[in-house]
């Protein structure tokens, strides 16, 4: 095999490379948040351009060639093989991460230096909560949502016992499982299969999810799986008597779904209401064809559902949290073109900017699909996470306090059933997460006890993993995404004290700042809910999850989907899901654009001081 | 102290001549073998030029592969462990010892005599190696490359002899990359040290007086320039390097300030130890002594 990326080659056309040098010129006085809307759409697209030419490297596959399954051509297989029907284990499941930097940029330090500074040290005095930060445009389930997503794209799979990290602990630090002076983090499982001779010292993770926007956070990674999830009539997701997710037996606490890994209720919201939507489009399916067979019903229902997932976070989600005029017109333009008629018919139909991503032909750029190490970086989002939420009834006034501790893992379950399922949404879309930023990180997750697993600080572990991974720290990070490099801690961060902070953590030394501390202290563009260094590897992966994928470019199509499949896609979003499956919600949601938006606040109360 | 020499999109240079200094930015954990080519146009030409060295599946020839390449410590672990055996790997060349030798005491060989030095080298990786004035001379279209100044670097490119010669290479070295960097690189300094030999040899009655291993500690010759790049920026000693600063370590300038220690020219017990660190001396006392056997045997 070539290492040239499996022999996936970028082509740059004419006009985008013009648009580069004019946008060189441009940003060098003018950033792109600044410029007007369609100045700075554009310039999104440009940046695009450059980051699929340069940030897409492949670290090989890490698995066997799978086996062709029938139906395998027409609809997505469990496992996420023969998404590409040339390169059959592109994105399948158990495949590598790929990287969005030159591999030799991707290798961790030393053993010394990848212990420096001290991740405890930096999770107690950069990222614990004081206070609690809301992000005051943002509901609750806009954090729950992103982890639903991340579940569907990733998942390094659960450490094992054995060659922990030792941290070693300062004498004033009562880490209560302290193992002679040291906190313990077990490493990331490692990949066994054999390495390929050009990948250097870069290390390689496997990916245990399909790295495709399939939804298999609710239809699994594997045919196994599928199969115990399905109630194998027509094409039905298997729900109690009560319309709810029934128990998974093996994760105790938790719905039994396609991958249930770190359960909380916020998870169990999204996953009970999309489970619901996927049984509706069965019925709208086995209305329209009656003679299709529970695995026609069920295969096509994925279909769909995955599709108005994808355009969710889409032109929803992400629009919510990068509350930028740019941006939402981008992100609109990437699911459905752009509205001016004649730019569209200058550009011509293969246009993904006049016509979008969505039907436009498939293409990998410059290297074979995959989700990054860096990717998954980007993606440690746990200050989202409020340490305490009131939880609140439709129907009464008043709130209980509830601490987020209590709705997770094997508790989950049980707050449902106390709570309710309405309650619980309209809880979540009358409460806020918490801001991305320094200092929000919630302290419940600091200290954690996971089943089977030993005491976690998740803030100490989320900054070793991003070493342990080879991503590169905050500095080199920044440049290698085509920003420049900060010369001094007050460039990155004008948040009180934090600068003198991490000048003593990082020993002065500006391009130590962990990739995680440095994103979390950058400031932000107006509207933006994290950084924009974060937003580069967004602009790139956002598009290339849609663009790559078959099933939402060459096989968008009514022999795909059926015209009732495309119809549904595109004419509902997260607002009407909700109103479909809980039309209680209906005066909570009354005039909110936006379902990651707060809703309506039915009964007055004060908010939520937490 | 370190040369630093900056010059915004141009160049971004440090290049180090003391023994100690070069020993302490060797081993720098921000300071690595592979070169991102950013921090000027130089920086970026001479990772063009380094970026060449690829067998045609993208594997990297040893001697460019990263400190914490799993592949890199083991390759040198077998490779040292196999070079090691210096005995019987000089009898295995003794005809190419004893040809070197006649040349270092004046003699004629039949073919050049760096056809003499890669087919000796070759046949330390490879029994049945076999060198000839075409592959001699893509070893030197590979050298030329790596100093070609960017007319000539873009005349190898573009007339194929570059590939031409890297092609050559790799066939004669059988796929073996720690052969083909020996046969095409790392040769060309024992290359150096025969003419030296050679040179030292014809200068009155030195053959006879001088014993081989002071022969070969005047006469061994280090690279003259090994690359790096700083990744990050840091301080190695009293030197501050930026991030993405090339790196030149001048080998062969800190060897001759501390000439009685040949483990200089191989980075002896640095990570980067060069394998071939006692034969290479070896070899050249060999051929030391080929050419004085002949020459106390004629007299």
């Amino acid at each position: 095999m070539s290492r040239e990326n499996d022999g996936f080659v970028y082509h740059r056309g004419l006009l985008q490379a013009v648009l580069d040098v004019v946008y060189r010129v441009v940003n060098f006085f003018v950033r792109w948040d600044h410029l007007p809307t369609l100045l700075g759409a554009a310039n999104l697209s440009v940046f695009r351009e450059r980051l699929r030419e340069h940030n897409l490297h492949h670290t090989g596959y890490g698995t066997t060639s799978p086996g062709w399954s029938p139906g395998n051509e027409r609809w997505r297989s469990a496992d996420g093989s023969f998404n590409s029907l040339d390169h059959p284990r592109m994105g399948m499941a158990g495949a590598r991460f790929g990287r969005n930097f030159p591999l030799p940029e991707c290798v961790p330090d030393s053993m010394d230096d990848l212990l420096e500074p001290s991740p405890r040290v930096i999770s107690k005095v950069l990222l614990a909560r004081d206070t609690f930060i809301p992000a005051t445009s943002l509901n609750l389930l806009a954090a729950a949502w992103i982890q639903f997503e991340t579940h569907n794209w990733f998942s390094h799979g659960i450490p094992k016992e054995g060659n922990e990290f030792k941290i070693p602990l300062e004498p004033d630090d009562h880490w209560p499982e302290n193992v002679r002076g040291c906190m313990q983090i077990r490493r990331t499982v490692s990949d066994e299969t054999p390495r390929e001779p050009w990948l250097g010292a870069t290390p390689t993770f496997r990916n245990l999810n399909s790295h495709w926007w399939d939804a298999g956070q609710i239809y699994g990674s594997n045919r196994d799986r599928q199969l115990e999830i399905r109630s194998k009539v027509d094409g039905k997701i298997k729900v109690g008597d009560d319309g709810m997710l029934p128990a998974d037996p093996a994760h105790p606490g938790a719905d039994l779904t396609g991958f249930n890994d770190n359960w909380w209720v916020g998870l169990s919201l999204l996953h009970n209401l999309f489970a619901r939507e996927h049984n509706v489009i069965c019925d709208g399916l086995k209305t329209r064809y009656p003679a299709w067979n529970d695995e026609e019903l069920f295969q096509r229902a994925r279909l769909i559902n995955a599709a108005l997932i994808a355009k969710i976070h889409t032109i929803e989600w992400t629009p919510g949290i990068l509350g930028h005029p740019a941006l939402d017109f981008s992100m609109h333009a990437n699911w459905s073109g752009i509205p001016y008629r004649v730019l569209k018919t200058v550009l011509g139909e293969n246009s993904e900017a006049a016509y979008g991503i969505i039907h436009t032909p498939t293409d990998q750029h410059s290297a074979p699909y995959a989700l990054t190490e860096e990717f998954t970086a980007v993606y440690r989002l746990h200050p989202l996470v409020p340490d305490d939420m009131h939880v609140r009834r439709i129907d009464a006034a008043g709130a209980d306090c509830c601490k987020l501790v209590d709705m997770q893992g094997s508790a989950s379950r049980k707050f449902m059933e106390t709570h309710g399922f309405v309650n619980l949404l309209y809880s979540f879309g009358t409460a806020h997460p918490g801001a991305i930023r320094l200092h929000n990180y919630p302290n419940f997750l600091r200290q954690f006890k996971k089943d089977d697993q030993p005491l976690l600080d998740m803030a100490a572990i989320d900054i070793m993993r991003d070493r342990e991974r080879g991503v590169p720290r905050y500095n080199r990070f920044r440049e290698l995404v085509g920003k420049k490099r900060v010369k001094t801690f007050e460039e990155i961060t004008s948040i009180p004290d934090a600068a003198k902070k991490m000048r003593a953590i990082y020993k002065g030394d500006v391009d130590r700042v962990d990739l995680m501390v440095g994103l979390l202290a950058e400031d932000l563009p107006d509207g933006f809910g994290f950084s924009d260094t974060a937003f580069r590897i967004f602009i790139l992966m956002a598009s290339r999850r849609l663009k790559s994928d078959r099933f939402f470019t060459d096989d968008y199509r009514a022999e795909v989907y059926t015209e009732f499949g495309l119809d549904w896609i595109q004419n509902n979003g997260m607002k009407s899901v909700l109103l479909r499956h809980v039309p209680q919600l209906g005066q909570a949601l009354e005039g909110v654009n936006n379902a990651f938006a707060p809703w309506n606040v039915l009964r007055a109360e004060p908010w939520p001081s937490s | 102290m370190a040369l630093i020499i900056t010059i915004p999109g141009l160049v971004r240079l440090a290049l180090v001549r003391d023994p100690d200094e070069l020993l302490r930015v060797n081993d720098a954990g921000t300071v690595v073998r592979p070169l991102s080519g950013r921090g000027g146009l130089f920086n970026r030409s001479v990772a063009e030029k380094l970026a060449v060295f690829r067998a045609a599946d993208g594997d990297i020839w040893p001697a460019f592969r990263d400190r914490h390449d799993p592949l890199r410590a083991a390759h040198q672990t077998s490779l040292e462990s196999a070079l090691s055996n210096i005995g019987p790997l000089l009898e295995r060349i003794a005809p190419e010892i004893t040809e070197l030798g006649n040349y270092v005491r004046g003699g004629r060989t039949p073919r050049s005599m760096g056809v003499v030095v890669q087919q000796a080298v070759g046949r330390l990786f490879l029994p049945d190696y076999v060198a000839s004035e075409e592959s001699y001379a893509a070893a030197r279209t590979l050298q030329a490359w790596l100093s070609a100044w960017p007319l000539r670097a873009a005349w190898l490119r573009r007339s194929g002899a570059l590939k031409a010669a890297l092609d050559h290479i790799e066939v004669a070295s059988q796929g073996d990359m720690a052969c083909a960097h020996a046969t095409a690189l790392a040769m060309h300094n024992i290359v150096k040290s025969i003419e030296l030999m050679r040179e030292l040899a014809l200068h009155g009655d030195n053959l006879a007086k001088i014993e081989p291993k002071d022969a070969m500690l005047r006469t061994l010759r280090a690279p003259a320039r090994v690359v790096r790049e700083a990744r990050d920026g840091d301080f190695v000693g009293l030197v501050r390097l930026r991030s993405r600063t090339l790196i030149l370590l001048a080998v062969e300038t800190a060897r001759q300030q501390r000439a009685s220690d040949p483990g200089l020219a191989f980075f002896a017990g640095a990570w980067n130890q060069c394998p071939a660190h006692g034969l290479v001396p070896a070899l050249l006392g060999k051929v030391w002594e080929a050419a004085r056997t002949r020459v106390i045997a004629g007299s």
